[in-house]
């Protein structure tokens, strides 16, 4: 990690939410999860297959756990990307991925990627790649928060 | 009074109660116009670079809804600053991680405060090395505290690592930021501490 330390909490606000979902024969089901400017963590995951129990969770976050994320974000270069060359949000589902950070603000929407197939037949592949794989480090993170607090496993 | 104009000016609305103005009046006294969540989000201290579909599509009130919501499930917080218990333990931050630590790594320098219950050392997806993070539960406080205290700004593996408590009791606030509202808070009246 190249800046550990220093004036990272002098960059100013931060916020996060991500949602992936879609409405099918078993209702609305979907995943979200927000990193709130004030540092509480919330966690949404709904799916009405065989259960029919929505699992919300919400803990606060210390600074620290809040600079990781930023780190994370912030070392993948997502907001220098674009969402408008990547696949509509569809049927089969639809993703969201809202941050801001400093005075940057993205909210980029799209289709759910099953693979990284999708994303190579994209008009877009670097940028939906940085988006793909961000998205997987943020929920294993998210997962893993909420996992070892509630003692739940997410999905 | 020049001090009591500066303070009045200096009034910005707090973003946790923005963030739930979604049932109704929920402060009636407050002089201040609400804003709505998404310009609770763009507002804030100079122009903010805006980008992406999400700002061009229709305002959807099932996503304002989704995490607006009161009913998240939490443990008992207290409100304060300090560290919070997980359900079974307490669980620590590494971060600075080298990313060809393994689990090993960690075993070694973070068993000596006590018994690891749980260690997630997770990967990056792209490149398939550690991401750069590990999470720690340890089943006692002062065994995590140890940890923390003579782990964090050490080194391991070449990279100086920041070790500290995961989770909080209450928000975090930037130090300036809990000076201007305290100041404010004589202007209107605060909700309480939500309990979920």
């Amino acid at each position: 990690m190249a800046h550990a330390g220093g004036g990272e909490e002098e960059e100013g606000e931060f916020y996060l939410r991500y949602y992936v979902g879609h409405k099918g024969k078993f209702g609305h089901e979907f995943l979200e999860f927000e990193f709130r400017p004030d540092g509480k963590l919330r966690y949404a995951n709904n799916s009405n297959y065989k259960n029919d129990i929505m699992i919300r969770k919400e803990v606060w976050l210390t600074p620290a756990v809040l600079r990781e994320c930023r780190r994370i974000i912030s070392d993948s270069e997502i907001m220098k990307e674009d969402d408008n060359n990547w696949p509509e949000p569809d049927r089969v589902g639809r993703q969201e991925l809202e941050i801001v950070m400093g005075n940057e603000h993205i909210s980029f929407t799209t289709s759910k990627i099953g693979s990284l197939v999708d994303v190579q037949s994209s008009k877009d592949p670097e940028g939906l790649r940085i988006f793909y794989y961000l998205v997987q480090d943020l929920k294993c993170f998210v997962f893993s928060l909420i996992s070892l607090h509630f003692k739940i496993k997410p999905i | 009074m020049a001090a009591a104009e500066a303070e009045a000016l200096d009034f910005e609305p707090e973003d946790d109660d923005l963030m739930d103005e979604d049932f109704g009046d929920a402060s009636p006294r407050a002089s201040a116009p609400i804003p709505k969540l998404k310009s609770a989000i763009t507002g804030g201290s100079g122009p903010r670079k805006t980008k992406g579909r999400g700002f061009r599509e229709e305002g959807d009130a099932d996503r304002d809804a989704r995490l607006s919501s009161r009913d998240f499930d939490s443990l008992n917080a207290d409100g304060g600053p300090g560290p919070l218990r997980s359900i079974e333990g307490w669980i620590i931050l590494v971060t600075g991680l080298h990313e060809e630590s393994q689990e090993d790594d960690l075993q070694n320098s973070f068993g000596e405060f006590g018994e690891i219950k749980n260690l997630h050392l997770n990967l990056d997806r792209r490149t398939g090395f550690v991401k750069g993070y590990a999470l720690i539960e340890y089943e006692n406080f002062e065994e995590a505290q140890a940890a923390i205290a003579q782990m964090n700004g050490t080194e391991l593996l070449t990279q100086i690592i920041n070790v500290d408590w995961a989770f909080s009791n209450g928000p975090s606030i930037r130090r300036r930021n809990l000076k201007k509202r305290r100041e404010t808070r004589g202007h209107r009246s605060r909700s309480p501490t939500r309990r979920y």
